[in-house]
């Protein structure tokens, strides 16, 4: 792996729209090749650099945000002018902002991992504000909680809303769908390429991916070309399959992007349930590529078998899928195309429906809770807690199972032929412990806002997997509309808790601690100080 | 049985001898059913002198458990204990105190009423067993008025011998268990490992149940003077509730009967005692100082207590408009009782203030979790305990601080005691492994009957020991309106998976399990071909009756 120490995660789109400046900031990057400026400065004095991990990765978010914002506002045209006019004219400054930001700013060169986490953290929070600010300001939310509310479900992927979408106009139904598709983005980014680059290392495993990354991110810079490709063809290829049946170009635009993204938005309030079967098909097969990750679908592009059948963690996925479909297509009320859609859609942490499964009985629905608490694979948009985290967890189980038989029982635990260290192991169970408290957390914080105990348990496990549909008030079509106020702000942090997968929030309370900790030996040290200065003030009286 | 009675001496032709059988499960079990019979026979005395309603049911199940009892410990003989065989030995011998302490609900007719089958009846009397051994208190009892005296006594008797642990017990009445005693007593312990009191762990064992039987004395005796004096027989029925943290009482309404903050407050004292490790109890007694709130531990439960009590008054008292009084008592009686695991209810009927069910559902969530958290280590409560949540806590501290230095060396601590990372690894193995069984316990209630926020309620007060639940399995109602038979038996199976803290029954029964197919295997009466192609023949039926 070319050593990239300190690489913003967009440095391949970085050295194409670089700043063309001289060496100086360039070697930083440990080798991104020189190219032409997106935006020439006049003159070619070096500028003064913020170096700062967070603010450089807002910069390149905010660059790809902003071109996606202007296109939908374009694509808006001759629907409702105003709302075309105002994104285009948002998303153009946007992005010439950030590129301009991009010559100002630029990541430390050997970021540790809690910045990199808390990073992750700003990031993520500045842009569900921009989102919202967009929403709030256009008049589609007349509220800005609500509109904060609709832009974390789009950034975090999370198929709930609170827009009406047969009111709101097209632009705002692409942008809708648009925040999930970069949410998905940076998701990937972040995940497949950041992590594994940056941490360099499988001591924080299941945040990394493993020696399997080294195949399509052999750099930070070749990895972020790849998966933008791969996304972007992913996503074209969704368009044109839904296109081709029989979708109108709108339609086919916002349920492609929920596809590719896992995000779950369509242009209907009942989700996919109106549509046809062909239609349920694509949707079945992107949702299932999508939940997969990146990772297969490289794989599958390359028309490289091996690992596809070698990895567990696919076998894994197909198999809790298959389980899910049996254990609801077993009711006789439900049909198995119905059961297999909702499993993947599920699976996957997409939420698209193509029937009110709230209805379907307790047994059936405790398997799609079950399903979407498990979540995706490792290196997809989706989330959970991941294929490859529950089935390590499970090993290290049985494991615990066996040493209670022999206590000095050497228990190894492989992921894909890798042995992992017990330390690793007892991370990995932090990391699921750190998820079932923010499970409930966020039940609780759901039931004191006055919404009711199914409805707190399932919203809290489908926020925090990103998934968005759930039992109760909530529903099965994810409207927000019967919900308090209290409850969907309180959706927000578990949503984007669900979508950071944990770390970066735990980051977060790690600063917030040390800050504290900071705070405790200050005002103790000035304590010190003045009762000894108090002291020597009584020996000189 | 998983151990595999071995003939200790070969005796052919001579009939079976005394001790024929070296074998230290059936040598348990024999003296845990004994003991148990013998408390059955004290409730038959009881009811001979009272109601005589079910003397007979009582004398003939005392005398079936005491023959039973009697043979297997007269015919075996403990030999040197492995693992494995520890294990067997904890897992047989509950459930089969359990099987044969359902024998006096079954010959009294308890679950007769209404024209009920007898399947059902041994079901429910089965169930209430379970719930009782395993101190957990959830009941399938409506009616209240008909038994008679000596089996409601004997009743709440399982759970006073359930709550210290009828394996504690035995090992107490045998001097001669020395090599594995103390691992017998930790796999049916709750808590991560349990004191050596005294140098021999027999002697253990026996100070361990007379600090106990002290506890339920002292019980009795302050309940009977909260009640004015007026029933002995509710102060001792009570009292082996408390100490065992169970939660049956001999009204229909708990301790909602008496209406009387006194008693209430007795049993809040009580509960909590119960709850506490008691190896802090008997260092207490010996030492003549009270150590409690030297104990991290405790001063962890306490505030946990406390904090849960204030969020839950909040909120009651808001949100479903109580007046304060009444929010605090109910709320802090209804936290006292779910956090020790024991699950009395302070409710005079449906809808009234001690009747959580009707509470807003964020009071509800904290109850939740306090059933799944549970007591302290080391006492009689159930759920996760509080040393685990500790760990566990810390454990994801450590987690937080990694994500920030991942080569960071960062040990836990509890108190000024580091913690072992084999314990935190164990700690973090068994919450897995109850994430698991919460899981899979709430698809196969589900899949039997029930909808889920009642599953989820039964399932984790059932692995917590607890008792009521939500829903209809709350506390003014039973789980033969809220569950089917099927998901009935579930459920007590889960109670005594709670009770030993997993790992016994988990073991003996994939032992049990791996032996079982590895015999069929062996005749040719099953292989996964043979699963394979009967799930065909299943799937061809279904697609026909489509």
């Amino acid at each position: 792996m070319t050593p990239l120490r300190g690489d913003g995660f967009l440095p391949g789109l970085r050295s194409r729209l670089g700043s063309g400046r001289p060496a100086v900031g360039l070697r930083r990057f440990g080798g991104l090749r020189r190219s032409r400026p997106l935006l020439a400065g006049p003159t070619e004095q070096a500028p003064k650099r913020i170096v700062s991990w967070g603010l450089a990765s807002i910069v390149d978010a905010g660059l790809i945000l902003g071109v996606v914002t202007m296109l939908c506002g374009l694509a808006g045209i001759g629907d409702d002018s105003v709302d075309a006019a105002v994104f285009s004219c948002v998303g153009a400054a946007g992005a010439a902002l950030a590129a301009v930001a991009q010559r100002r700013v630029a990541p430390p060169e050997r970021p540790g991992a809690g910045r990199v986490f808390a990073g992750i953290g700003l990031l993520w929070t500045a842009l569900v504000l921009f989102g919202a600010v967009l929403y709030a300001g256009t008049g589609a939310l007349a509220r800005f909680d609500d509109a904060l509310v609709e832009s974390a479900a789009g950034f975090t992927t999370t198929a709930v809303t609170l827009l009406d979408v047969g009111e709101v106009s097209r632009t705002v139904l692409l942008f809708r769908s648009a925040t999930s598709w970069v949410g998905g983005l940076m998701a990937l980014l972040i995940g497949v390429v950041t992590l594994p680059v940056v941490l360099r290392s499988t001591a924080l495993i299941g945040y990394t991916t493993g020696r399997r990354g080294l195949d399509l991110v052999p750099s930070a810079e070749v990895g972020t070309r790849r998966v933008l490709i791969l996304y972007s063809g992913f996503t074209a290829a969704c368009v044109v399959a839904y296109l081709a049946c029989g979708l109108g170009v709108t339609d086919a635009l916002v349920v492609g992007l929920g596809s590719a993204s896992t995000g779950g938005f369509t242009g209907r309030v009942d989700s996919l349930a109106g549509f046809g079967s062909a239609v349920h098909a694509v949707a079945g097969v992107g949702m299932f590529l999508a939940g997969a990750g990146i990772f297969v679908v490289w794989w599958v592009v390359r028309g490289r078998v091996r690992p596809l059948w070698r990895s567990q963690e696919l076998r894994t996925f197909l198999l809790l899928i298959a389980v899910a479909t049996v254990a609801v297509g077993v009711h006789r009320d439900i049909g198995w195309g119905e059961a297999g859609f909702m499993a993947v859609s599920m699976m996957s942490t997409t939420g698209f429906a193509v029937a009110d499964w709230t209805g379907w009985g307790p047994s059936a629905t405790v398997v799609m809770l079950v399903a979407a608490g498990i979540g995706s694979m490792m290196g997809s948009p989706g989330g959970g807690m991941r294929v490859m985290r529950a089935r390590l967890l499970m090993g290290s189980a049985g494991g615990e199972l066996r040493r209670q038989l022999d206590p000095y029982a050497l228990v190894l635990v492989r992921r894909d032929g890798e042995t992992l260290s017990r330390r690793t192991l007892d991370r990995l169970g932090g990391h699921q412990i750190a998820y079932v408290v923010l499970v409930g957390v966020g039940a609780l914080l759901l039931g004191i806002s006055g919404v009711s105990m199914l409805g707190s348990v399932w919203g809290s496990v489908s926020a925090v997997s990103t998934v968005g549909p759930a039992m109760g008030e909530i529903g099965a079509f994810g409207q927000l509309g019967d919900l308090g106020r209290p409850a969907r702000l309180a959706l927000v942090p578990l949503m984007m808790g669900g979508r950071m997968s944990i770390p970066p929030l735990l980051a977060g309370v790690g600063l917030l601690l040390r800050t504290y900790q900071a705070a405790e030996r200050r005002a103790r040290y000035r304590m010190s100080r003045r009762s000894v200065s108090e002291e020597s003030g009584n020996g000189d009286g | 049985m998983a151990s595999g009675p071995e003939p200790a001496t070969a005796a052919s032709g001579q009939g079976v001898q005394r001790g024929q059988f070296r074998s230290a499960t059936l040598h348990v079990v024999g003296i845990a059913v004994a003991a148990v019979s013998l408390g059955m026979l004290a409730c038959a005395l009881l009811e001979a002198v009272t109601s005589r309603r079910d003397t007979t049911a009582l004398v003939v199940s005392a005398l079936v458990a005491g023959a039973a009892g009697g043979l297997l410990w007269y015919f075996s003989q403990p030999g040197e204990i492995r693992t494995r065989q520890i294990f067997a030995t904890v897992a047989w011998t509950w459930i089969l105190t359990t099987a044969v302490g359902a024998l006096p609900f079954i010959l009294a007719g308890t679950f007769a009423a209404g024209g009920v089958d007898f399947v059902e009846q041994v079901v429910n009397s089965v169930f209430e067993s379970a719930s009782g051994f395993s101190a957990s208190g959830s009941t399938v009892l409506a009616d209240f008025e008909t038994p008679g005296r000596g089996l409601m006594m004997y009743r709440q008797l399982t759970h006073w011998y359930g709550g210290m642990g009828v394996v504690v017990l035995a090992v107490a009445v045998l001097p001669f268990l020395g090599v594995g005693g103390l691992e017998l007593i930790s796999a049916e312990a709750p808590g991560t490992t349990s004191d050596r009191l005294t140098p021999r762990v027999s002697e253990t064992a026996r100070h361990l149940w007379l600090v106990y039987i002290g506890f339920t004395a002292c019980a009795a005796v302050a309940f009977f003077a909260a009640d004015g004096f007026s029933s002995l027989y509710d102060a001792v029925a009570h009292a082996f509730t408390v100490a065992a943290t169970g939660g049956f009482s001999v009204h229909a309404d708990s301790i909602g009967h008496y209406d009387s903050v006194a008693v209430e407050t007795v049993a809040i004292v009580c509960m909590i005692l119960g709850a506490t490790s008691f190896s802090l109890h008997w260092r207490a007694v010996t030492t003549r100082r009270l150590p409690y709130y030297r104990d991290s531990e405790f001063r962890s439960y306490l505030l946990l207590l406390g904090l849960a009590a204030t969020v839950i008054v909040i909120l009651v008292w808001l949100d479903n408009g109580l007046p304060l009084g009444s929010s605090i008592r109910a709320a802090v009686f209804t936290v006292v009782s779910l956090g020790t695991s024991t699950g009395l209810s302070n409710a005079t009927g449906p809808g009234s203030p001690g009747d959580y069910v009707t509470w807003v559902a964020g009071a509800q969530l904290v109850l939740l979790v306090l059933m799944v958290v549970g007591g302290c280590a080391g006492s009689t409560s159930g759920g996760i305990k509080v040393m685990r949540m500790r760990v566990l806590g810390l454990s994801m501290l450590r987690t937080v601080r990694h994500a920030q230095t991942p080569r960071a060396v960062i040990p836990i601590r509890l108190g000024r005691d580091t913690v072992n990372e084999t314990v935190v690894s164990r700690v973090a193995g068994f919450f897995l492994l109850h994430f698991l069984l919460v899981m899979s316990g709430v698809l196969v209630v589900t899949a039997l009957e029930g909808d889920f926020v009642s599953a989820l309620g039964a399932v984790l007060s059932a692995l917590g020991n607890m008792g009521p639940a939500l829903n209809e399995a709350g506390p003014t109602s039973n789980y033969a309106v809220a569950f089917s038979q099927p998901a009935r038996l579930v459920l007590a199976l889960l109670m005594v998976i709670g009770r030993l803290e997993i790992f016994p029954i988990l073991l003996t029964a994939m032992g049990v399990g791996v032996s079982w197919y590895r015999a069929a295997a062996r005749h040719g009466r099953f292989s996964v071909r043979m699963l394979a192609r009967r799930l065909e023949a299943i799937a061809e039926s279904r697609s026909t009756d489509v």
